[in-house]
């Protein structure tokens, strides 16, 4: 099969527009020295930008040679194939010749063919639900409306989209403009049509960017190696296992207990990952320097910064596999969750264990080599209850209980984590279970374990209030 | 909200971690000196008399769900602080359970960036206060409101929210073993006028049941009549378009939208936007992350029902520039790409839970880019010429529920529009090859 597409190489200096097909191979191309030269005088136009303090999101680029073509996946269900490729920062540069990565916004493509006999229509909200749509970010580059500036740009931009519907027989393609993610991006595609949806998930690679999931492409291979593999197909057993997991996160050494393990997740790339994307979760990437001092400018500034670093915590001798996070309306406000894969599967589907907390604020501290951290709401089952109702209105949440195994805290008697910030707890966590078929909010099953109180989940959605 | 050391309004350091985190340190430790002696005091007694009495209450399912919006007055006499200062606004809530069910309240459903009681409470917290903090916790986490309500047991409490203007639009979802029982209701805004509002739209959706459409070409034949555009009544020319149009009960509408964190929010631009000879009856706004410029919709409810539902009709809009627009900036403009918001406004809906039907009429004169840049003055917007149609109902839905109605031409012309540049596209493959 021959993957191709149309899309336009905006010359900025000509203000001409030439086509090609940017999933063709590059030595297939005369022009390809073009696009080298291009990259070249771009990668350091970016760094002149951020030298100059141009790039006020900091963006991190290096001059990356891999080629978003050969990061192309391509899923197939029924009559309806959808390929996508997400774009680095230096790749969005080449194809808009605009460096939209320095206002946070990285291009995903999507390929829809649609051998099916009904139309259907792409979300883009179901990708991020704080997409740009292409006019928005043409305008980021040039603001005053009405300008012939302004309208080559929109129209580029435009051009440069994905355009619905997709109509039976058919293939579309174009770029969707989402917010950009670090290192890795979850990509969700939800198509819809008259009593239909087909989805279609992705986690696919960012190059240019540290983050939390650099370099775990074979996570499940290396976990499944180190730990072996269970498939629990017994309710009471599974429950036994989580049950049995280890309180908490530890230090490096693990030494130290540090954040309460509060959360399973049972599902992966088809049914969890796509119900956390709809509800607009974002991986973020890891403390290094760079991002530290991001978050420290988004600190005394009050403003969003939706890639605050998550510092490491530590579970089966490694630090988190993911990380994700929640911005609500500035750094001070964001719920943030670390994910690790366990050697445990629930009807063939992954089990993560991991965290969650709420940010309520930020605070000094000499127990980071930054000097600052996250103030956490103290009450993590609050935080834990948060996620619950915002992933019951994903589509994706089929079940839900709750299993021992945290240990209680109580509220006059707190524990601390690694960070000395105190938070209680009722002692249990919280296990939700994902299925690609939507589930509306009326058919949310409970599952009868513990805290159930006349058919439903009680103890962890009660105040704690010893 | 705001951070109680005031980061905001301290000097930044610009260079240099270490210099940030210099700057930082001497900024809590001046901090620390200004604000180390105030206090805060639990009041003495709580009464929550005022909030009954003005409470707005309604029943379904054997559920009686009660709310008021607290006022200024009320955040001092039952926090001892204006908590509306910093961003939010509290609700009292109270939830009757006389059904068989175990209900969960889903803040979430309510507004999906809700503050936790300890947030706000941190928002209160003074440096070298740890006794006065403590109480502070305790005192907001003890009011706050209370899951779960079991069978015949009724539940009081507060939800800390982001605030909205005028009346309320409250959604309560009550979550059961395999149910869902939602509630939206309208208390006002204290010290905000927006009773007599509300009980002029309520009127208005009256009287539209004496135009009631049953047959389907008949109600899209009068869709067709409805005005293009609303009017500014400072040149009586057309304004912007009303390029939605939404159908359901008012009460759906509002769980639907605030589910997807629209707020009620009328400003002083949406006074020149008339259609029916007034003002909106409704204007909500979305805000995006880091509080940058909201997207709006005003509504108008039309003279006429569709087989026994309301019909809204609503110009859906974005502010020119959008989220990178400079945070000063004061005049916010119609983006005149109207299809792209009217795009959002769909989707929004779509993942609500609350869209049953989606179908598309004309009605919006259609307007092309070319026409809006040789014609800046005659022309706000450009547009296909297309209205969505949504049809809103109280069942929650999954995506795969949503029935998408053949209503031509739009469709017929989308399809139309897509293969043609389905054949450029695979005639340009073609030539490059």
């Amino acid at each position: 099969m021959t993957h191709s597409a149309s899309i336009i190489l905006y010359d900025r200096k000509s203000c001409q527009h030439l086509d090609y097909n940017i999933l063709k191979k590059k030595t297939e191309h005369a022009w390809m020295p073009l696009i080298d030269a291009l990259k070249s005088a771009f990668v350091l136009l970016a760094i002149t930008l951020i030298l100059a303090g141009c790039a006020s999101t900091g963006v991190w680029l290096e001059a990356d040679t891999k080629d978003y073509i050969e990061r192309m996946q391509t899923q197939t269900d029924g009559a309806v194939q959808v390929s996508t490729s997400v774009l680095s920062a230096i790749e969005s540069l080449v194809i808009y010749g605009i460096p939209l990565a320095i206002k946070g916004i990285q291009p995903v493509w999507i390929e829809v063919e649609n051998n099916d006999d009904i139309a259907y229509w792409l979300m883009p909200s179901g990708l991020d639900p704080n997409y740009f749509p292409a006019s928005e970010a043409a305008d980021a580059f040039a603001p005053a409306a009405g300008s012939r500036k302004n309208r080559k740009l929109n129209q580029h931009f435009r051009q440069l989209a994905f355009r619905n519907p997709v109509t039976p027989g058919t293939t579309v393609s174009g770029f969707i403009l989402t917010n950009l993610d670090e290192g890795v991006k979850m990509v969700e595609i939800d198509l819809v049509a008259s009593g239909h949806l087909r989805t279609f998930s992705y986690l696919a690679d960012v190059p240019g960017f540290r983050a939390d999931y650099a370099g775990k492409q074979n996570l499940e291979h290396t976990v499944h190696e180190a730990h072996g593999l269970i498939n629990y197909t017994n309710d009471a057993a599974f429950r036994a296992a989580l049950e049995a997991l280890p309180c908490c996160t530890t230090n490096k050494k693990g030494t130290r207990n540090g954040d309460p393990l509060n959360l399973v997740i049972v599902g992966g790339s088809e049914d969890a990952f796509p119900a956390l994307v709809r509800r607009g979760w974002h991986p973020t990437e890891a403390t290094y320097a760079g991002s530290v001092r991001k978050m420290i400018n988004s600190v005394l500034s009050g403003a969003r910064y939706p890639y605050s670093p998550i510092s490491p915590l530590y579970l089966y001798d490694r630090p988190q596999d993911f990380a994700l996070q929640k911005a609500r309306d500035n750094i001070h406000q964001r719920n943030h969750l670390r994910l690790w894969l366990s050697p445990m599967q629930f009807h063939g589907k992954p089990v993560w264990v991991g965290q969650i907390s709420r940010d309520i604020g930020t605070r000094l501290t000499i127990h980071s080599p930054y000097l600052t951290t996250h103030k956490i709401d103290p009450n993590v089952d609050e935080a834990l209850v948060s996620l619950i109702e915002d992933l019951a209105y994903s589509q994706n949440l089929q079940k839900m209980g709750l299993v021992k195994g945290v240990g209680a805290a109580p509220r006059n008697k707190p524990r601390e984590n690694l960070t000395t910030d105190p938070y209680f707890t009722n002692g249990l966590r919280g296990v939700l279970i994902f299925d690609e078929h939507p589930t509306s909010l009326a058919d949310i099953e409970f599952l009868p374990w513990e805290g159930m109180e006349d058919g439903m989940v009680d103890a962890a959605i009660k105040s704690n209030r010893q | 909200m705001k951070h109680p050391t005031e980061y905001s309004a301290c000097p930044q350091a610009t260079r240099g971690i270490l210099q940030q985190a210099i700057g930082l340190a001497l900024l809590y430790s001046l901090c620390l000196l200004l604000t180390g002696c105030s206090t805060w005091q639990a009041p003495a007694m709580l009464d929550d008399t005022p909030l009954r009495e003005r409470a707005v209450t309604t029943m379904a399912s054997n559920i009686r769900v009660s709310a008021a919006v607290l006022s200024k007055e009320d955040n001092l006499n039952i926090f001892a602080t204006n908590i509306n200062d910093k961003g939010v606004q509290s609700i009292w809530v109270e939830v009757a359970n006389h059904s068989p069910h175990t209900l969960w309240l889903l803040q979430s459903g309510t507004d999906p960036d809700y503050f936790s009681p300890l947030e706000v409470a941190w928002s209160l917290h003074k440096p070298l206060s740890r006794g006065t903090n403590r109480k502070i916790d305790d005192y907001f986490d003890s009011l706050s409101m209370k899951n779960l309500v079991p069978p015949g047991e009724t539940r009081a409490g507060f939800l800390y929210t982001n605030p909205h203007h005028g009346t309320r639009v409250l959604n309560i979802d009550l979550l059961g073993q395999q149910a869902i029982f939602p509630f939206t209701l309208f208390p006002p805004v204290p010290g905000e006028y927006g009773e007599e509002q509300m009980h002029e739209l309520l009127a208005r959706i009256e009287e539209s049941r004496n135009n009631d459409y049953q047959d389907e070409s008949a109600f899209r034949s009068a869709l067709g009549q409805l005005p293009c555009c609303a009017i500014d009544p400072r040149t009586s020319i057309a304004a912007d378009p009303l390029n939605v149009i939404i159908i359901g009960e008012l009460a759906d509408i509002g769980a639907a939208l605030t589910r997807r964190g629209y707020r009620r929010d009328p400003q002083d631009n949406d006074r020149i936007q008339r259609l029916f000879g007034r003002l909106p009856d409704i204007v909500v706004r979305k805000s995006g992350q880091g509080g940058v410029p909201a997207n709006w919709m005003r509504m108008w409810v039309a003279p006429f029902r569709y087989q026994g539902r309301p019909v809204i009709l609503v110009q859906s809009g974005r502010p020119a520039g959008g989220r990178f627009i400079p945070d000063n900036s004061q005049k916010l403009t119609l983006h005149p790409d109207v299809d792209e918001t009217r795009s959002l406004v769909i989707q929004d809906i779509f993942y609500s839970g609350g869209l049953a039907k989606l179908g598309f009429v004309e009605g919006v004169h259609p307007v092309t880019a070319e026409q809006l840049f040789n014609h800046p003055k005659e022309f706000s917007y450009r547009s296909d010429g297309s209205r969505a149609v949504l049809f809103v109902t109280t069942r929650p839905l999954s995506l795969s529920d949503v029935e998408i109605l053949d209503w031509a031409p739009t469709l017929e012309r989308q399809a139309a529009d897509a293969i043609e540049r389905n054949l450029k596209e695979k005639a340009g493959i073609q030539q490059a090859q």
